[in-house]
């Protein structure tokens, strides 16, 4: 089905986010399994990568961490620019900034790319006790798993009464999750749920120009038979 | 036997052993990478080569130390004060104050040995001029009238503290920290244009521990924001900090134009590593010996030292990103460079002799030719976004 030269590709992905949301946190978590109370505060932006595997097919993140600090939302366009994916952090325990996630929703809404695919992190789930987003849902716990790759990702967001946050994301466009840097819960899944929705790997849908293929136009022998 | 324990052991009592180590070809294909702490207390990681640099570094700055002492003994104690000299200055010392002129521009690219960095940075940057206009006590009088206020900047800033240069010995400890919170709270009242803007606090940091004494580094702090740097670098939307990047492209395309198209084919944008340096003026990139021999030469010479060190960098890796072929690589190259840059000679070569004249002048026409596009961009999407968030403007 897939050809060899499709199955590894690289994909832009920007991470945008309040100051201390916890956006290098979760970065820090993926890419090197990782946790520090703390982190060195950002400036500009810092650059990672990390590849992850979906089904039999290999997605390499290069990953935008950026600068949370207002004044530095104007270097934002630099970042997200050309970018197939964005997570918009939040700190669950911090209301405002839940609202600034939405001003980056709007802002990659209006000037981003049409394909990205975009997804809303409710950071620090693990406080649990000092949530301010969506208090009223009923608390993360038994039916969350940590690296939960295999889950149905219905299951991952609590369902009977939906989060402020989910159903926000369900009426923008995002998908949603609450993560922890800090126990990892939903770390991975974050970026491998991206990594299934990107339009390369789901063969119905036109990929999209903004993810780059590694090996572009190398395999002229697999492309013809696979018509 | 020799485990990595024992290495570890071997690089803080570095000086004989690594001598001995230093052949070993063993020693360099294992590429064993050692933790210790710098001259400024920072931990430092390395290979046996890297710790080599570090202490032939250190012999060389012995040796600059002997110069300057040797200056000091036979032109008296504060001769590089004396190079300015005034139309009123008999010819005779006219002359003298222009060779001091020239010794002193040598001479501190070479280094300013760091015993001597406060008194020498603190009289040449114009920070001494600078205090000597306001009364004795206004440092301490400031920090008293603002010690309780709470701000959005002073919220942001407590919030960095623990975040500025985590586990370095004394920053990172409750001492450090108040001493760090009082020279930002301090100038986000100085001017609140400003306020505090991320960045600042490693810069203030390293301030902090070169000049030894808080009310010093707060007035260098000051100097480097009123006088050194281009202005607006940290206010706002940091429009300054646009002017710069945008001045720094250009300067690439002149200098290295084969390195410069390549970039451009790639869809590498210099920005994407370059605002960091210019905001954090090197010190979270490159090693802190080498960070503060920019500074060095920053507080004699201007901010054009920025541009020269930011080219040098690109310039020395030219070879190696002339055929990287993805964003991802350029990006490790540049690090990778950075983070080894432990001899700050081999920079500053590059950066002065390498990368050739510029002056002041032709800097500043520079950022009065990209003022306007920077602003246009900036307000653009200030309007952009307004649209999609109307009730924001009310
Ligand atoms: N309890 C808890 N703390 C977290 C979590 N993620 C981050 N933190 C803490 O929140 C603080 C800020 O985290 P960072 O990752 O630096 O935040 P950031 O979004 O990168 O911040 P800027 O770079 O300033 O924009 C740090 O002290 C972290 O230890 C989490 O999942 N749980
Ligand atoms: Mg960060």
């Amino acid at each position: 089905m897939a050809t060899s030269g499709n199955k590894n590709m690289n994909a832009k992905l920007v991470l945008l986010g309040d100051v201390g949301a916890g956006k290098s946190s979760l970065v820090l978590r993926f890419v090197k399994g990782q946790f520090i109370e703390f982190q060195e505060s950002t400036i500009g932006a810092a650059f990672f990568s990390q590849t992850v595997a979906v089904n039999d097919a290999t997605v390499k993140f290069e990953i935008w961490d950026t600068a949370g600090q207002e004044r530095y939302h104007s270097l934002a366009p630099m970042y997200y620019r050309g970018a197939a994916a964005a997570i918009i952090v939040y700190d669950i325990t911090n209301q405002a900034s839940f609202d600034r996630a939405k001003k980056w929703v709007q802002e990659l809404q209006a000037q981003g790319n049409p394909n990205m695919v975009m997804a809303l992190a409710g950071n620090k789930a693990d406080l649990i006790d000092a949530r301010k987003v969506a208090a009223e849902v009923i608390p993360l716990g038994t039916k969350l798993k940590y690296s939960s790759s295999n889950q149905d990702m219905s299951k991952i967001v609590v369902q009977d009464r939906k989060p402020e946050a989910q159903t926000y994301a369900e009426e923008n466009g995002l998908f949603f999750m609450e993560t922890s840097a800090k126990t990892a819960l939903n770390v991975n899944d974050v970026f491998s749920e991206i990594a299934k929705r990107l339009p390369r790997l789901q063969p119905a849908q036109n990929p999209s120009g903004m993810v780059l293929m590694d090996r572009p136009a190398q395999t002229p022998a697999t492309a013809s038979c696979c018509s | 036997m020799y485990g990595i324990q024992s290495r570890k052991d071997l690089a803080f009592e570095y000086h004989p052993q690594i001598q001995i180590l230093r052949p070993s070809i063993h020693a360099r294909r294992a590429n064993i990478t050692v933790k210790f702490q710098d001259l400024y207390g920072f931990t430092v990681e390395g290979n046996v080569d890297d710790v080599n640099v570090l202490n032939e570094v250190r012999e060389k700055v012995r040796e600059q130390g002997r110069v300057w002492w040797a200056l000091e003994a036979s032109k008296g104690a504060n001769w590089y004060l004396q190079t300015q000299a005034t139309s009123t200055l008999k010819t005779s010392l006219k002359l003298s104050a222009l060779v001091n002129g020239i010794t002193l521009k040598k001479l501190i690219r070479k280094g300013i040995p760091p015993v001597l960095r406060p008194k020498v940075w603190f009289s040449l940057s114009g920070a001494a001029k600078k205090k000597s206009t306001v009364p004795e006590s206004y440092y301490q009088d400031l920090t008293m009238a603002v010690e309780d206020r709470v701000t959005p900047a002073t919220k942001q800033i407590d919030h960095d503290l623990p975040r500025t240069f985590p586990g370095h010995p004394w920053l990172d400890t409750p001492e450090g920290h108040a001493a760090l919170r009082r020279v930002l709270v301090a100038y986000s009242f100085r001017d609140s244009d400003v306020g505090y803007c991320q960045g600042l606090n490693y810069v203030a940091a390293l301030l902090l521990l070169v000049m030894k004494t808080e009310e010093d580094a707060f007035w260098m702090l000051s100097v480097l924001l009123e006088n050194v740097l281009v202005s607006d670098c940290y206010t706002n939307n940091l429009s300054g900090c646009h002017v710069e990047q945008r001045v720094f492209k250009d300067l690439l395309t002149k200098k290295c134009p084969r390195l410069a198209a390549h970039l451009d084919s790639l869809e590498f944008d210099v920005s994407l590593v370059c605002t960091e340096w210019f905001l954090c003026l090197f010190s979270k990139s490159v090693p802190s010996e080498t960070t503060l021999r920019v500074w060095d030469v920053l507080f004699y010479e201007g901010a054009k030292v920025l541009f020269h060190v930011a080219l040098a960098i690109f310039k020395m890796n030219e070879e190696e990103l002339l055929i990287a072929h993805h964003i991802g690589d350029v990006i490790s190259i540049i690090q990778r460079s950075t983070h080894h840059l432990f001899d700050p000679d081999e920079l500053l070569t590059v950066a002065f002799d390498k990368v050739g004249f510029m002056t002041t002048t032709t800097i500043s026409k520079q950022r009065k030719k990209q003022e306007p596009a920077v602003m246009a961009e900036l307000d653009q999407r200030s309007r952009r976004l307004n649209s999609v968030n109307p009730d924001e403007k009310r």
